[in-house]
């Protein structure tokens, strides 16, 4: 038995390699420099520029394409196709912006992470750190590991090795999470949670693995769809696993029943925590499903399909009734990406080969609006007892007649929360539009309609916030209880996917043909 | 083949011990059940043909993820036993049935599988594996690389404090005694430069003013002190037989 | 006897740790739910390598104790953060966050 050189075609992986060569040098920095202020600097402009350099190699690589599908970057286990580099390109644009998040500070100078992750809340070392000026700047790396992480998972082929990217990109974010700057109590037990539920959603997805592996011998998931065709007796096992690796990858997307996580950690983590998990994880999640579920999964398309909708209903109608009750407008936003979850699952009614081209769309689309909404939401805050901007303003009362405060902002939240409700002349609504043809050509018109119907009761909660922006006043006496940050960092973050969000809603052509472009999988042989 | 009677022993060994994780109180005694597991499973792997891993079962996880486990435990309090009520009503015989019904589903699928194993096949030892990782999983490997990176930075910033005040020697101690004005060395004993050496009695400063807190705490609280007076009215008196005999003493020189 | 007896010992040792997760309110026995499931998916791997007679499923059992492993890592930081700041690591405590 001799050792032969494996071959591995490394141009193609780039992009990833840059993102986690610079995320290990960021680890690097925040050993070799030593003043906190220079090393938040060095980590901002390291990690901005390796996603735009990793950008521009995507796009580099998306020219060279040339027709062809793209490339087997080793056999059975990562493959990087058209369908891919759209992905890793979008996570690569959330992941910058939410890098320009995680760098903005209060005109205060106070940043969204704590001083000192590993000091109790409250405490005096908390102070100390604070005066001290220190900052946990490994955010940035630890960013730059997530994306990587997500990065990978797109383009993964293999079971086993999607277990892996999927944890890699999974326990950055749970440290992430912890590292509220306020009501750091409140992040932990989030942080706790998701790992805990995370963890155990993994084991699942796990277990699942090994039963598929156990009906077919494969873990790759061209050879699954293979030999799921010539199983005999061993369907059982298949179909449970199938089902369990699914549920791991749902917990992920954020769909009820698996969204218990969901409010907690939205409403715990750190606002541009909130941002990046928000449009990443979910764009990430999505990627890997569909690839699962169309390499794989596609000859149990229709044992599974009940899964699908089931869930499918599920969330929406939990997102939406559940939406429509809270107070706190992070909690709101949370439940309101369930419903989306579940809107994201009926474009897989019927696996049709539109859906391919959709998801990605309507991902990019609620990417970038939930991106934006979050950032506004760090730009609102209560005034604090010195005068300048204290902790975010999350109460939805207190978002009465922000028009006033700032119409530049409510504007731009309206925007948003119309592009969520999918209301024509925004990105949403192409979005909608094409997940929801896609799943009327796959034959789920019911589900189709069900989804029309929550779209509706959730576009009530969308508007009532804009009512409330627009057209309340702001309440007597409260008028120096708020203040509107002018961060020019989030700033930048809302306008960019603001412009994005009107121009993918009323030119939506050079985008689509793009996505249409990348609707084939290179299927790895064997 | 798979040996049957190491079969059962592993069963026994490990479904038993991890009934604790349902029903132990004491999170030290769950943690040793579960080690005894992790040892189970090791048995299983190398019966199963997997010495390699069987050897590294035992390497990670009973020597370095449960004693990590131990080690928080005991970090956090090894007393705490838990509290078994349900904060939920009905919520325990919920995730009961829940999860007794996910075993027979599990098992009802597992079981209706008939497969002839193969008898021949390769051993997992080191060497076949160490080819198989490089050749075919290498990509998995280097992705590992990040994932540990990743775990070691997060444990750091969750946990690790950095000298948050300027260090503190024995000399910056010393001066900082000072300067709160305390006794730079130890304090005056009690009825040293008294006419009377008991523990009771305040020692005497060059003044001859008594050094009030040269007695203990104890015994004032106790009201057993003297204060001296009846040694000063001694001294002031001439004609006291202490002070003639002192004087007799002085004469004789 | 045939290797799929321990297949069913590795499901019955999964639906064991899933339950422990669902039941416990203690965080740490709830991790350790966790991994006796990891533990179970490896058991699983490795029965059904040696039914299969190929490596690649101990391989992956190899993979999944390095991500374990790392991901206990994790946990445990967590976990500590947790208890530093309340004194408890009950997931019942009067929390801040509503269910």
């Amino acid at each position: 038995m001799n050792f032969v050189t494996p071959e591995i075609a490394w141009a193609p992986l780039l992009p990833i390699m840059i993102v986690l060569g610079a995320a290990a040098v960021g680890v690097l920095v925040e050993s070799f420099v030593k003043s906190p202020h220079l090393r938040r600097v060095t980590q901002l402009w390291l990690s901005g520029a390796a996603l735009i350099v990793a950008g521009v190699a995507i796009v580099a690589q998306w020219m060279a394409l040339d027709g062809s599908a793209g490339t087997e970057v080793m056999a059975t286990k990562i493959t990087v196709d058209g369908q891919s580099l759209v992905w890793q390109l979008m996570l690569v644009i959330f992941g910058f912006l939410s890098v320009l998040l995680f760098a903005s500070r209060t005109s205060a100078g106070e940043e969204s992470f704590t001083a000192l992750g590993s000091v109790p809340p409250g405490s005096v070392e908390e102070k100390l750190a604070r005066r001290a000026g220190l900052k946990v700047t490994e955010v940035f790396p630890l960013a730059l590991f997530a994306v990587g992480g997500m990065m990978l998972f797109t383009c993964i082929t293999d079971l086993i090795f999607l277990f892996v990217a999927l944890e890699l990109f999974s326990l950055p974010l749970y440290i992430l999470v912890a590292l509220a700057r306020r009501r750091r109590l409140l992040s932990q037990e989030a942080a706790l949670k998701y790992f805990l539920l995370g963890a155990f959603s993994s084991a699942f997805y796990l277990f699942g693995a090994a039963l598929i592996y156990g009906a077919t011998t494969q873990t790759d998931m061209a050879s699954i769809g293979i030999a799921v065709n010539v199983i005999g007796d061993k369907d059982g096992i298949l179909l449970t696993g199938a089902v369990m690796v699914l549920v791991g990858l749902m917990f992920k997307i954020g769909a009820a029943p698996f969204h218990s996580w969901v409010p907690d950690v939205y409403q715990g983590s750190p606002t541009p925590v909130t941002a990046f998990m928000g449009a990443a994880t979910k764009a990430a999640a999505t990627a890997a499903l569909v690839r699962v579920m169309y390499l794989a999964f596609a000859p149990l398309e229709w044992e599974l399909s009940w899964m699908f909708w089931a869930v499918a209903i599920v969330s929406m109608a939990v997102g939406t009734v559940l939406a429509l009750v809270q107070t706190d407008i992070k909690r709101m936003l949370a439940y309101s990406a369930v419903a989306h979850a579940g809107f994201i699952l009926v474009a897989f009614a019927g696996l049709e080969q539109q859906a391919i081209s959709a998801l990605p769309f309507y991902l990019l689309t609620y990417g970038l609006a939930t991106i934006g909404a979050f950032a506004i939401i760090t730009q609102v805050r209560e005034r604090s007892a010195e005068g300048g901007a204290g902790a975010e303003a999350v109460r939805l009362g207190q978002w009465a007649g922000l028009a006033k405060r700032s119409p530049a902002l409510a504007t731009a939240m309206a925007l948003f929360l119309l592009s969520f409700a999918g209301i024509p002349l925004t990105a949403g609504f192409i979005g909608k539009f094409e997940v929801f043809s896609a799943a009327v050509a796959g034959g789920g018109w019911p589900l189709v309609l069900i989804a029309v119907i929550a779209s509706a009761v959730a576009a009530f909660f969308y508007v009532r916030l804009i009512v409330l922006m627009f057209f309340t006043d702001i309440p007597e006496g409260a008028e120096d209880t708020v203040v509107v940050e002018q961060e020019p960092l989030s700033r930048t973050v809302i306008y960019v996917t603001a412009a994005a969000t009107l121009i993918l809603g009323i030119v939506p052509a050079g985008v689509l043909t793009v996505m249409e472009d990348a609707a084939v999988f290179l299927v790895s042989g064997s | 083949m798979v040996n049957e009677v190491l079969f059962w022993i592993v069963a026994v060994m490990t479904v038993i011990p991890s009934l604790s994780l349902l029903f132990a109180k004491r999170p030290v005694h769950i943690a040793m059940s579960i080690v005894t597991v992790m040892v189970g499973l090791a048995a299983a792997y190398v019966g199963l043909g997997a010495p390699f891993l069987g050897v590294v079962q035992i390497v990670v996880y009973t020597g370095a993820v449960m004693m990590m486990f131990l080690f928080v435990l005991m970090l956090v309090g090894v007393d705490s036993t838990e509290d078994l009520k349900e904060t939920i009503k009905g919520q325990k015989w919920i995730a009961f049935a829940g999860s007794i019904g996910l075993a027979i589903l599990l098992i009802a699928v597992i079981g209706k599988v008939t497969v002839q194993p193969r008898n021949e096949g390769p051993v997992g030892d080191p060497y076949p594996i160490a080819i198989q990782l490089f050749e075919d999983y290498v990509l998995v490997m280097e992705v590992l690389g990040f994932l540990l990176i990743t775990s070691a930075v997060g444990a750091l910033v969750l946990t690790h404090v950095p000298r948050l005040k300027p260090r503190r020697a024995q000399v910056d101690v010393a001066k900082a005694r000072v300067l709160a004005g305390a006794d730079p060395v130890n304090k005056p004993m009690p009825g040293v430069y008294a006419r009377h050496n008991a523990l009771d009695i305040p020692a005497l400063d060059p003044e001859g003013k008594p050094i009030e807190h040269s007695v203990s705490r104890v015994l004032k609280i106790r009201s057993q002190t003297q204060d001296g007076a009846e040694f000063r009215a001694q001294l002031e008196d001439p004609g006291h037989p202490g002070n003639v005999a002192e004087s007799k003493d002085g004469d004789d020189k | 006897m045939n290797p799929m007896n321990y297949v069913i010992l590795a499901a019955i040792l999964f639906s064991i740790g899933s339950a422990a997760v669902l039941l416990r309110r203690n965080a740490i026995v709830a991790f350790m739910g966790v991994e006796l499931m990891l533990n179970a998916a490896n058991l699983a791997l490795v029965a059904f390598s040696k039914i299969y007679g190929h490596l690649d499923g101990q391989i992956m059992a190899f993979f999944v104790m390095v991500v374990a492993a790392a991901e206990v890592v994790v946990g445990l930081a967590i976990i500590i953060t947790v208890f530093r700041a309340r004194q408890t690591i009950s997931l019942d405590e009067p929390a801040e966050l509503k269910g």
